[in-house]
């Protein structure tokens, strides 16, 4: 990739949240990709970042949801069938 | 998601049923080849805001300040826990109970909410979680890049009170 499609920090970190989100163009993941390859001060903010995406949704995961709800479901759908 | 919406596990697992029997009778209405998940959850939404609207008592949410991007990479790095080979996002994180996380969830403002419940809770692209709002993907982008800078405002404030990290001299940031 020549110099003109470098992209600075300021224009990597500006793409952050959807790089993380892979909601970049391919050619921008890779854009993105190249600079985190080579600056390790974003690098290290992006690893961060990641890191708390994916502790946040993990935490959020594993709250328990009630065994009998499944069951629940399937009775009043079998009453509703039934009904109609 | 109904739990993330409502905050309320015998409410949310109500709604969760009403939303799957208005889904069974109105089954005509999905159109085949389109994504079943956005549908459903589209009626379990909007059956929650219904039900959040119903309500006397709201939660109380965070002041919508906005808060600058990498909050939380500022806030560590400033307190001292980016040491050679440590892993600060989980020296944070890792230590806060999911209960309080989700709490935190709830305190988000309502714009911002039901867009951070359905990316963090039920991992949905912006597309897929434009598409259950029925808003555009650009709404999406920005209600969620935001929404998760005042989340990271909150997890870091539920740190220093949990004592997981130390606040700075004379009071909390």
């Amino acid at each position: 990739m020549s110099d003109l499609t470098r992209m600075s920090c300021e224009e990597t970190f500006r793409r952050l949240d959807d790089y993380l989100d892979r909601e970049l163009s391919a050619e921008e993941m890779g854009m993105v990709r190249e600079h985190l390859e080579t600056c390790a001060v974003c690098a290290t903010e992006f690893d961060f970042e990641q890191s708390v995406l994916d502790l946040v949704k993990e935490k959020l995961r594993r709250l328990d949801v009630s065994p009998d709800l499944a069951r629940r479901i399937a009775r009043a759908l079998d009453q509703v069938e039934q009904e109609g | 998601m109904a739990y993330g919406l409502l905050g309320d596990r015998v409410e949310a697992e109500d709604a969760v049923q009403e939303a799957a029997l208005l889904a069974f009778r109105n089954f005509s209405s999905f159109e085949p080849g389109t994504n079943f998940k956005a549908w459903f959850f589209r009626i379990l939404t909007n059956w929650c805001f219904g039900r959040y609207r119903q309500r006397k008592r709201r939660p109380d949410t965070v002041e919508f300040d906005e808060v600058p991007a990498a909050y939380l990479f500022r806030q560590t790095r400033d307190a001292g826990l980016h040491r050679p080979g440590a892993d600060p996002a989980a020296d944070v994180i890792g230590k806060l109970e999911g209960e309080k996380i989700h709490a935190a969830i709830q305190r988000l403002p309502e714009e911002f909410r039901p867009v951070a419940v359905l990316y963090f809770l039920e991992d949905l692209s912006y597309e897929e979680i434009a598409a259950t709002l029925s808003v555009p993907v650009g709404t999406v982008r920005s209600r969620l890049h935001r929404g998760r800078r005042l989340l990271q405002k909150e997890l870091w404030t539920l740190a220093l009170e949990a004592g997981i990290v130390a606040g700075p001299a004379g009071g909390t940031s």
